[in-house]
């Protein structure tokens, strides 16, 4: 898939090698506001002052996190709202729209970069759990909250576990997941995604006609879903080739109409890049059960 | 993660239940009743660590809030905020009493509903009292949103739960000057001063929150939820409020619980599952 | 502010739903006198296939456990039904300035009284503010959910059943009638070779939960529900603050950011009652899983009237609790 040609594209938009970079730019804002620097200096030891952690995992992923030898620093968040602005279309064409593609993904990285410098700020190792929302608000029009929020995490054994970017890694698997994939011999390198924004042409009159009654496959519309969704992939894995990734676990696609019309489509693709912390790993082998609670 | 008991072979259903019918014809035994919205699981796992249910108990408190204090200002609404500090600890306070009332040393899956009207704040607090099974009494110790099932667990692995820990802040959106709107017309470009606005607020009851768990002496807090959004009379007006429930290592280290993976062969789940945690709350 | 355990006098709930289905409980108040099923029912029942409204596993878990579906048992109850109204002689909470004469209440009941610390009067100004139990609601609430639980239970009774499973109850409204119907049911169930508790029993656990509720040592004596109902009648204090106009230079007293009393006052006593109604039909057994409903109707500009139903499965201790064995945590590969 890593192969996908995208000459055969209608769009403008960037290639899978030129993607927006990781650091987003446009922003006025510091990475971390004061605000945020102070709370999160409460949450450090130091003499006189008792640190302690915040967390939003419940208390099974908490003690899950803890099995595998991490403990949770502090609960972290990045925001940014943006303004979309709408970009030109031609009704009757398929195409990626490269600026709003380009805003969705800077928006996104806006906020996961703040995330990431409140997790620094505490020395983490990582964050688990993290979550990915976008909000609308009444009073703003064509504007986006885009929000990530986490559990900052250390390794216990003083280990580290920042990845080739001397980050910290985020993942927005569970804390079960997180357990599990831990199990296995993996350990998680960062949450890698990929968009598209993608205008679906808008069919003619006489398009219509010719089809109207009969149940035939639609040509353009399955090129254009197809095209935009290889598209959103295949940015996911070359970050996740970035970081050096061995695999991406969790994948999931989200097709968003957002505030734009029927027509116009965000793929976004999600999922948390990991690499094989050992060769000789063995997986301990699951027991079948039955359960008994319900 | 779930649990799975096996109540173990060479028990006999059927003689538990012939005893069960006939303690029905006997006379009732008398006294206080106990009141609990625990369900069997939750009980059982509750006495597993020698915990046993006591009373249903409550904690109610309205406050008000000034016409105009919506009105009259951009950035945080301090009234609000403070309203909902107040509420929070009054029907906190309540519980403790209504707890300690009762006989029991600690609250169990307190539910909490909260609503912010225009001219005042609702807390309303419900769980259930809880003792030592050996009627060892150490005072009031705790108050937790954690189910019966959480708290059992937390309490095998050294942890133990100290209090209920929330912070709100309520801002106006800013709104943007005609200068900004036209510059931003347009173009896919970030909004600073409202992402500021909203980023501070957020921060603002998670730091409250923190500070709540600090003085609470605690050693973190988990299961926080950040609730947040427009409030129903004023979409300008957003409000957010983070709960956690404040544990502190008791044991001098943490125990590990060792799961063990498990492939369920159930068709249909109808188990805890964490996730289903997130949603609902 | 009168105490739950003081409020829980005489001719409130002493007749609650449960209380009738004691062995020596007779025949239930508000009732009617049904020796006989009604006929309906009686046809019903004496088909010969059970009938039953539990699931699959639930059935599975019941039959394993020892019990025997003998039909689907029900019990309704309409009633012409309001929430608010009659407050006794003296009383009129349509007076401009509030009555100095509070609602009547009956010995033992909740009632409270605050009075304007302004020392004016002006017509729209309410003087005097009252928080006051309404045990008629309360009562007749006891006697709808008692009727159609007691018709449930003879149904059980007539098939000889030991005890009623999986009970749902229900009230809803007809419409444009003003009536509302309570109803009850559930599966009527039989132990062969047990002896036979009279009354049945019946809870609203079934299954699994009922299988382990028994295993760990409860028998389910019944389902026990209780309704509360609390009004409150606002003072010019408390309209105030509920108005948001609790600032100013004219309230005298009345603080820009603090408690309503009065309301958390009401809010508060709907509960207790709730609890202590409830309590009162347990006889020492505990109740297990309770639900707690609120609900609260704005009745006017700073009035409200708050009720409150706890309901859940009475049960009694018949063995000490084994000691569990170690829940052992596993982590589920989905």
């Amino acid at each position: 898939m890593t192969d996908q040609d995208t000459t055969g594209g209608t769009g403008d938009g960037p290639t899978p090698g030129e993607l927006p970079s990781r650091t987003a730019t446009g922003s006025s804002l510091p990475d971390l506001p004061p605000d945020a620097a102070r709370r999160l200096a409460e949450l450090e030891d130091r003499p006189g002052h008792k640190g302690m952690f915040t967390s939003d995992l419940s208390v099974n992923e908490f003690l899950l996190i803890k099995e595998v030898g991490f403990h949770p620093l502090g609960f972290v968040m990045g925001s940014s709202i943006y303004h979309l602005g709408i970009q030109t279309r031609r009704w009757s064409q398929s195409q990626e729209l490269a600026k709003l593609t380009g805003a969705m993904y800077n928006a996104r990285e806006l906020a996961m970069n703040r995330m990431d410098a409140e997790a620094d700020e505490l020395g983490a190792d990582g964050v688990v759990g993290v979550r990915l929302d976008v909000n609308y608000y009444e009073w703003g029009s064509d504007t986006a909250e885009f929000i990530a929020v986490g559990t900052a995490v250390k390794a216990e054994d003083g280990h580290s576990y920042r990845n080739n970017q001397g980050k910290p890694f985020t993942s927005d698997l569970s804390g079960q997941d997180f357990w599990t994939l831990m199990q296995t011999g993996h350990v998680p390198l960062g949450l890698v995604m990929g968009t598209c924004v993608y205008h679906i042409a808008h069919r003619g009159l006489g398009q219509t006609l010719r089809t109207a009654g009969q149940n035939v496959e639609l040509p353009n519309f399955t090129q254009a879903l197809y095209e935009a969704r290889e598209l959103a992939m295949t940015r996911m894995q070359v970050e996740a080739n970035e970081l050096g990734a061995a695999g991406i676990v969790g994948v999931r696609l989200e097709e968003k109409t957002h505030m734009w019309g029927d027509h116009t489509i965000e793929f976004l693709s999600l999922g948390t890049a990991v690499a094989r912390a050992a060769d000789d790993h063995r997986i301990p082998e699951p027991r079948t059960v039955i359960s008994l609670d319900g | 993660m779930t649990r799975h008991t096996d109540l173990g072979p060479g028990r006999d259903p059927q003689a538990g239940l012939h005893q069960a019918m006939a303690a029905l014809s006997a006379a009732p035994p008398g006294g206080r009743g106990v009141t609990s919205d625990l369900s069997i699981d939750e009980t059982l796992l509750l006495h597993s660590v020698g915990w046993e249910p006591v009373d249903l108990v409550f904690g109610v408190s309205w406050w008000s809030i000034p016409w105009g204090a919506w009105q009259w200002q951009t950035g945080e609404i301090a009234e609000a905020s403070s309203a909902f500090a107040g509420a929070f600890a009054e029907a906190a306070q309540q519980m403790r009493e209504e707890c300690a009332q009762a006989g029991g040393s600690g609250v169990v899956g307190v539910e909490i509903e909260m609503r912010v009207a225009a001219h005042h704040i609702s807390i309303e607090l419900t769980g259930t009292a809880v003792r030592r099974v050996d009627h060892h009494q150490a005072g009031f110790e705790f108050i937790s949103d954690l189910s019966a099932r959480d708290f059992a667990l937390l309490t095998r692995a050294g942890w133990w739960p100290l209090s209920l820990v929330v912070g709100a802040s309520f801002v106006v959106a800013p709104r943007r000057t005609a200068r900004q709107w036209a510059a931003q017309q347009g173009q896919n470009t970030e909004l600073p001063h409202l992402t500021e606005a909203l980023y501070l607020a957020r921060e603002g009851a998670m730091a409250r929150m923190q500070r709540a768990g600090s003085d609470a002496g605690a050693d973190g807090v988990i299961g926080v939820r950040l609730r947040e959004g427009p409030l129903g009379h004023s979409a300008r007006i957003m409000q957010f409020v983070a709960v956690g429930t404040a544990v502190h290592l008791a044991a001098g280290s943490h125990r590990p619980i060792a799961p063990t993976m498990a492939v369920p062969l159930d068709d249909a789940e109808r188990t805890f599952e964490a996730a289903s945690l997130r949603s609902s709350r | 502010m009168t105490t739950p355990e003081s409020a829980a006098g005489e001719g409130n709930l002493s007749e609650g739903p449960n209380e009738t289905a004691e062995p020596d409980g007779g025949v239930p108040d508000g009732g009617v006198p049904d020796e006989v099923l009604p006929e309906a029912a009686a046809r019903r029942l004496g088909h010969g296939a059970w009938s039953s409204a539990l699931s699959v596993p639930d059935l599975a878990t019941s039959l394993a456990l020892g019990f025997e579906p003998a039909g689907y048992v029900q019990g309704f109850s309409v009633r012409q039904w309001r929430w608010i109204g009659y407050y006794g002689a003296g009383f009129s909470p349509a007076a401009g300035m509030g009555a100095m004469v509070g609602p009547r209440v009956g010995p033992g009941e909740y009632s409270e009284g605050w009075r304007c610390p302004h020392g004016f009067v002006a017509g729209e100004h309410r003087v005097y503010g009252y928080n006051f139990e309404q045990a008629w609601v309360e009562r007749s609430w006891a006697e709808a959910w008692g009727a159609a639980y007691t018709r449930m239970i003879e149904e059980a009774e007539a098939l000889g059943a030991h005890g009623v499973i999986g009970v749902t109850d229900d009230m809803h409204y007809l419409a444009g009638t003003g009536a509302a119907e309570f109803s009850i049911r559930g599966t009527a169930v039989v132990v062969p070779g047990a002896p036979r508790p009279s009354p049945p029993f019946s809870t609203f656990l079934a299954g699994q939960r009922l299988a382990k509720l028994i295993e760990a040592g409860y028998a389910p004596v019944g389902v026990v529900a209780a309704l509360s109902s609390v009004q409150m009648f606002g003072y010019c204090i408390t309209r105030l603050q509920l108005s948001g106009s609790g600032a100013g230079t004219w309230s005298g007293g009345a603080p820009g950011v603090g408690a309503i009393v009065q309301v958390g006052k009401a809010q508060r006593a709907a509960r207790h009652l709730a609890r202590e109604h409830l309590r009162r039909q347990l006889g020492g057994d505990a109740l297990h899983g309770a639900t707690v409903t609120e609900f609260e109707q704005e009745i006017g500009e700073g009035d409200l009237a708050v009720h409150c139903t706890i309901k859940g499965t009475r049960v009694r201790r018949f063995k000490d609790f084994d000691p569990l064995p170690e829940p052992e945590p596993v982590v589920r590969l989905r």
